[in-house]
């Protein structure tokens, strides 16, 4: 039996359940548990002291996270940059998220990218990889075709397969941790296009139809949670960026278990209007996510 | 007295060496314990020396600190002489110095302690003698014409701008690099991510998949055929590649014709049983007449352990060494060379001579990486040693084959295909020996332009599928690939060349296949890029539509 048959056999029934979904599955969800509200919006704070503070609207991490459960947190690390460029993820925010997921009883909690520089680099220099073994997750390396396993996205319109990263079918729960950048191409990357980190093959993606793509990727398995990182905001030279230059401190942060809803407030953080953002109108039209923030009900704090 | 042999023996001895050392005292005891367990020593430097060079070409962890790596290879005397003499480098010149000095002493022990390529002969020589226990070597005069005409070639060349003769081909340092990155490289990988993909099945990711990177079928049959020579030159007649090819040998041996102490044998004391000879691999030992040719002596002493009457010693000769007689050498081997390889190597140096890149027929000149000043310095310094293409944390560094032409073979370049040049990288200037690749500092090296974009806007996906793509921009680190506005809210790359670097980011990211819309074109000689200046954005009013502090 090779690798690629055991691992479709291990995880043959979480992808089933996903094909089974009208608009794909979802990560471990409490439907008999209902959150208070759709979206967190924070401000004003430290990146972990925001969370704390979001991560207690929601109820707690124990919302979302069972006991012995595997969890997966998903930051931006694609870039080889030092953290006060916050060209990736802050490293601040993805400790306390790996610590809050531990104190809910989480058995195991990994951090993977599939990073566009090289991957040690950008996983060192970004801070992520000493802020995640410090808490105690496990740093998994996503810079191998051989990690990533074929996957459908049955309700996918330019992208019907893909490849997915083993580490993250066998979660349990997968939570999303993007960072709100200027892009030079789909012009904002957040949650949705944080989750071409998941995936092998992105050139497909870039030659096919990327907007498309990202939307039809979102529709694939939702992930648990939704951390905006906006401590730092990259307003230019995206995705990248040059130098500080290119950041404004907004100290804001946004969670929400709704990927649409969460690039809309995003959008709406950075300054420009959500559905000038192809990938973001189109999820919206295929309603992946709420857009009309106007009718969810939203938790603003201001710290 | 007939009744003790040994006593007879040793008191002989003790006269003929007191007659010997002109009248120096006999070594004592201690001394003569120490040259008993010479061999030893030299047996355990010889290894640590071969397993740090092997472990530092295999090292694709990258886990082998930069500064063990340059001080390590500060000992390998061609690319320190290239480095001093092209760069300058403080712990090069040290390296070079210890060198010299250590076979002004006791000469080419360097052959068999430092030289990796020398210890890989020797454990050839030792698996040959494993195969064939009779396996013994004969005297035979080394090739001394044919060894110095290949130093003043190889030196000649270098003057003329190409170190192909010096390094590509001949340079033991860098064939060894070569062997190992060629053959053991690929299987040190495989078995790596064999491991890796087995432990990841059980969740455990301590081990993780390092690219495997194969060199083309060119490359491959001529390290084979190389590797195939040594191997036979090595298990049929020892140290032969030594003191035929080697130009470090060639350079040594020079050397040791001044050398303060030379090993030496003890005539009176030699009682004749040629077991000196028989384990000699340099085959410089001629029994019969009781000479040694030191010049051809690799220091590996053999002798010293073999003479059952401690007859051959380190001797101090304030005069120049009388030149052997000798009498019997092998006649087929010398016409051999004389015949086949002298014309073999001439055919294949004259196109050689021409300078390195020049050979290019028009097409696409390779990318050398930054430091490299460009293709005439890169191609006439660089050894191919390869070390840079093990180090190089993207692995866009690869060997080429025959890009550069005959003189530039082998020689390393940036291959995008296979990633591209990280932006805060000084790897390769750091750990290059020979200053091919001149270490550069950070801000320094985010200036070098090596090439630069160009871009074939039909090709574009924006263009030809009126889609966003943005790869190419995405991954300039200096924004000389960015977007302007195209139809339809559509971003279209556009390239300012002045601030491009050529790292070929934009190159690799690209996912038009087959030929990608943006590539990089070499630059000959490397040019200084404008460095990349942001606005610094204001801070801008939150907007506060939803009231409070947020815009929602």
């Amino acid at each position: 039996m090779d690798r690629r048959t055991f691992v479709k056999q291990t995880l043959g029934a979480s992808i089933a359940f996903g094909a089974f979904m009208k608009t794909g599955s979802v990560f471990g969800a409490f439907a008999d548990n209902p959150l208070p509200y759709d979206l967190v919006a924070i401000r004003g704070g430290e990146p972990g002291a925001m969370f704390d503070a979001g991560i207690k609207a929601l109820g707690g991490m124990k919302s979302f996270v069972k006991k012995g459960d595997k969890v997966v947190v998903k930051p931006n690390i694609g870039w080889d940059v030092s953290p006060e460029r916050a060209g990736n993820t802050n490293p601040q925010l993805v400790a306390r998220i790996i610590e809050h997921c531990f104190e809910a009883g989480a058995k195991q909690v990994s951090v993977v990218d599939h990073t566009c520089d090289q991957w040690q680099r950008c996983y060192s220099n970004s801070g992520i990889q000493k802020a995640a073994s410090e808490t105690g997750a496990r740093v998994v390396p996503g810079a191998s075709a051989s990690y990533y396993h074929d996957v459908e996205v049955p309700h996918g319109k330019s992208l019907t397969s893909t490849q997915e990263h083993e580490v993250i079918l066998d979660a349990d729960v997968f939570i999303n941790v993007p960072v709100l950048k200027n892009h030079s191409g789909p012009k904002l990357t957040m949650a949705m296009k944080n989750l071409m980190g998941n995936v092998w093959d992105r050139e497909y993606w870039h030659r096919t139809d990327l907007d498309q793509c990202i939307a039809d990727f979102a529709t694939y398995r939702k992930p648990t949670l939704n951390i905006l990182d906006a401590y730092y905001v990259m307003k230019q030279n995206g995705p990248r960026g040059i130098s500080v230059g290119d950041l404004v401190e907004m100290k804001s942060q946004v969670i929400s278990t709704d990927i649409v809803a969460i690039d809309v407030a995003g959008a709406k953080l950075f300054g420009i209007d959500p559905f000038s953002v192809r990938y973001l109108k189109t999820a919206a039209e295929m309603k992946i996510g709420r857009a009309d923030l106007e009718n969810l009900r939203i938790k603003r704090i201001t710290i | 007295m007939t009744g003790f042999p040994i006593l007879r023996n040793f008191n002989r001895r003790a006269i003929d060496r007191a007659d010997h050392f002109n009248g120096l005292n006999e070594p004592n005891k201690l001394t003569r314990q120490f040259w008993k367990k010479i061999k030893q020593v030299r047996v355990v430097a010889a290894l640590v020396f071969f397993g740090a060079f092997t472990l530092l070409f295999l090292d694709a962890w990258h886990l082998v600190p930069l500064s063990i790596a340059r001080t390590l290879t500060s000992f390998q005397l061609i690319p320190s002489l290239l480095k001093v003499s092209m760069v300058g480098g403080t712990v090069s010149a040290i390296g070079v110095m210890f060198v010299v000095l250590m076979t002004l002493t006791l000469g080419r022990v360097y052959c068999s302690t430092i030289c990796p390529l020398g210890i890989l002969q020797d454990l050839m020589i030792r698996i040959a003698r494993k195969l064939n226990r009779r396996k013994r070597f004969k005297y035979s005069k080394a090739p001394q014409w044919l060894h110095y005409s290949v130093l003043a070639l190889s030196a000649l060349l270098l003057l003329l701008g190409s170190s192909m003769l010096i390094g590509d081909l001949l340079e033991p340092f860098s064939s060894f690099g070569r062997i190992v990155n060629t053959f053991a490289l690929p299987a040190i990988v495989l078995s790596n991510n064999a491991a890796s993909d087995l432990l990841a099945r059980f969740g455990i990711y301590f081990l993780y998949n390092v690219p495997l990177h194969l060199e083309g079928v060119g490359a491959l049959s001529l390290g084979l055929l190389f590797f195939a020579t040594i191997g036979y030159m090595s298990m049929t007649e020892g140290r032969l590649f030594c003191n035929t090819f080697c130009p470090a040998g060639a350079i040594l041996s020079l050397l040791t014709r001044v050398s303060l102490f030379k090993l030496a044998i003890n005539k009176g004391a030699c009682n004749d049983c040629g077991a000196c000879d028989k384990v000699c691999k340099a085959q410089c030992i001629d029994s019969k007449s009781k000479e040694i040719d030191f010049s051809a002596c690799v220091g590996c002493f053999n002798c010293l352990r073999s003479c059952p009457e401690e007859a051959i010693q380190y001797e101090r000769r304030t005069l120049p060494a009388a030149q052997p007689v000798r009498v019997e050498f092998s006649q087929g081997r010398r016409d051999f060379f004389r015949n086949v390889t002298v014309p073999a190597a001439t055919l294949l140096v004259a196109p050689g001579l021409v300078q390195g890149g020049s050979v290019l027929s028009g097409g696409t000149k390779p990318i050398t990486p930054p430091g490299s000043l460009g293709i005439r310095h890169f191609t006439s310094v660089c050894t191919a040693c390869h070390l840079c293409v093990t180090s190089c944390p993207t692995g866009v560094l690869r060997p080429s084959f025959m890009e550069y032409g005959l003189a530039g073979m082998f020689q390393p370049k940036m291959d995008y295909s296979v990633n591209y040049c990280n932006y805060d990288c000084v790897i390769c200037g750091e750990v290059c020996p020979t200053g091919a690749i001149t270490p550069l500092d950070m801000q320094t090296k985010k200036l070098v332009q090596i090439g630069k974009s160009t871009f074939n806007k039909d090709d574009c996906v924006v263009v030809s599928k009126k889609k966003d793509c943005a790869a190419c921009s995405e991954h300039c680190p200096t924004k000389a690939v960015h977007t302007v506005p195209y139809e339809n809210g559509l971003l279209l790359p556009e390239i300012d060349n002045e601030l491009c670097i050529g790292c070929g980011a934009c190159e690799h990211a690209c996912p038009v296949t087959p030929k990608k819309a943006i590539t990089v074109v070499s630059n000959s000689v490397h040019l200084k890029a404008k460095k990349p200046e942001v606005d610094k954005v204001k801070k801008p009013a939150v907007p506060a539509a939803g009231g409070e502090d947020f815009p929602f």
